[in-house]
């Protein structure tokens, strides 16, 4: 039993994966007080406040971090902030346009007015300087080419420094730390983070410090955010498949532990 | 030679890594402008590395064409799927989307590109699953901590799990919180203050490697 077939395994893990995606449970979601940080500070925003959200993620994080983003924008343009989107991914600009389009498109909110989606630009770290001494020599036009100087969306915006708040949902570098190292530290404007499930826990001490003031982690986060603002949506959905994978894999580790001493006894018996 | 190998990139570096030190702390306008222009250049040198990244990839798979190593069938699918996204790419300007009608580009962003990347990282839960099966195990008292860690976390970070044993959430916040943010600071500190060194090192021209090793350094 100790060696059994990795086959069953999967088969197990696409069973919890793929039951309860068909029948869902939908059992209650607690909401910590780090996703609970993002949701007040936005709440708290004025009218036409400028709200930066930056997609540090490509196609393969998007189970993770598109329900965060989703959500993020919902409330967002449901406050009736002016929002700026921007990519350090080149692979997730797609992604990213697709997301604004779809959010904004659902909630009447138009292109150049309430948002603008700046899309990707290279340099990482020296493009957030770039972005905090001038905005408009960062990205002259956006994702659609259009000129960014005059846009009813950026009036009073010259850099970093009139950014009301910032949120960065990284898969991983470039993303959150990067963004606080050249941003937030020297342009002084408020941020928080969204991240994948795997790298959340290293994001901690960032939290801790009051670096960030909120961290939305995994699938987990971006489910109590969609409670939060009370609109479900597929993170809450995904829930269920994760609690009973989280079982599956808690099961098999339990399982092999006891058949491993099990075996131990068993080889002490026979010396 | 030698002056414009060694000696100009380590005064250059000097120069830039001393000034841009201070710059941090020294707000007025000719300090900032020279912070707009540079950042811009290093945008610029930033999208060099693209042109040096694609220019590598070509030359790492064309050599193993060349000598036919094992899997150097993937490296022809490499080449054919990465000569027709960049033409599809030029053909279709570089946009996704006209007039909010989907390109080819699009459509191979949209359709072979999102799949492809979310199936790749979907698939390690099943790796993961079975490699928790066959290396989780109690062996030693260390061992046994991580495991019990484990279990909690993955049982408070799930609905499931708050429900059947509500306990779990706090235990999972405190090990998050507490546990796992000191020794996380603590790794930070101590890679932040070898960068630190590093950068010294780098700034003062006693670390050279990134000079390149040739005959005359």
């Amino acid at each position: 039993m100790i060696g059994i077939d990795r086959r069953i395994i999967f088969l197990l893990i696409a069973a919890a994966v793929l039951l309860p995606l068909l029948r869902p449970f939908g059992l209650p979601i607690k909401v910590s007080p780090e996703v609970r940080g993002v949701y007040e500070y936005i709440e708290a925003l004025p009218e036409r406040s400028v709200f930066l959200l930056s997609f540090d993620f490509d196609p393969s994080s998007k189970p993770e971090l598109e329900p965060q983003a989703v959500a993020l924008l919902r409330h967002a343009f449901r406050k009736n902030l002016r929002v700026i989107g921007m990519t350090h991914w080149l692979t997730g600009t797609g992604l990213a346009d697709d997301v604004f389009s779809r959010v904004a498109a659902e909630t009447g909110k138009e292109r150049g007015k309430d948002y603008v989606f700046l899309g990707w630009s290279p340099g990482a770290g020296s493009l957030i300087i770039a972005m905090g001494q001038d905005l408009y020599k960062a990205f002259p036009s956006d994702y659609t080419k259009t000129p960014t100087q005059g846009m009813p969306v950026l009036e009073g915006v010259r850099s970093l420094r009139d950014v009301n708040y910032m949120v960065s949902l990284a898969a991983g570098s470039s993303g959150i730390e990067m963004w606080y190292v050249f941003g937030k530290d020297k342009y002084r404007f408020e941020m928080a983070g969204g991240s994948t499930g795997v790298i959340a826990p290293g994001l901690y001490p960032f939290l801790r410090s009051g670096q960030i003031n909120g961290l939305i982690g995994g699938l987990q986060g971006a489910a109590e955010y969609e409670t939060l603002i009370k609109r479900k949506g597929t993170a809450t959905a995904g829930m269920d498949a994760q609690s009973a994978t989280h079982f599956v894999i808690i099961i098999l580790v339990l399982l092999c532990n006891m058949f491993y001493f099990v075996l131990r006894g068993e080889k002490g018996k026979v010396r | 030679m030698i002056f414009l190998k060694r000696q100009l990139p380590l005064a250059i570096t000097f120069v830039m890594g001393v000034t841009f030190a201070f710059q941090y702390y020294i707000p007025h306008p000719v300090s900032e402008e020279a912070i707009t222009n540079v950042s811009k250049w290093m945008q610029i040198i930033s999208g060099f590395a693209l042109a040096l990244g694609l220019a590598s990839i070509f030359h790492v798979h064309a050599v193993k064409i060349k000598r036919q190593v094992p899997g150097w069938g993937y490296s022809i699918v490499l080449y054919a799927a990465m000569l027709a996204t960049i033409v599809v790419g030029f053909k279709s300007g570089g946009e996704t989307k006209v007039d909010g009608a989907q390109t080819a580009f699009g459509w191979l962003y949209d359709y072979s590109m999102v799949p492809l990347q979310g199936t790749m990282f979907s698939i390690l839960a099943f790796f993961i699953a079975s490699a928790a099966y066959r290396a989780f195990r109690a062996r030693s008292p260390e061992a046994s901590v991580l495991l019990v860690s484990a279990v909690l976390v993955m049982m408070g970070r799930v609905p499931l799990g708050q429900f059947l044993l509500p306990w779990t959430w706090d235990i999972t916040q405190w090990l998050l919180n507490v546990v796992n943010s000191a020794v996380r600071r603590a790794i930070l500190i101590g890679v932040s203050m070898g960068q630190v060194a590093l950068s010294m090192k780098i700034i003062l021209g006693i670390e050279r490697a990134y000079l390149g090793g040739g005959k005359d350094q």
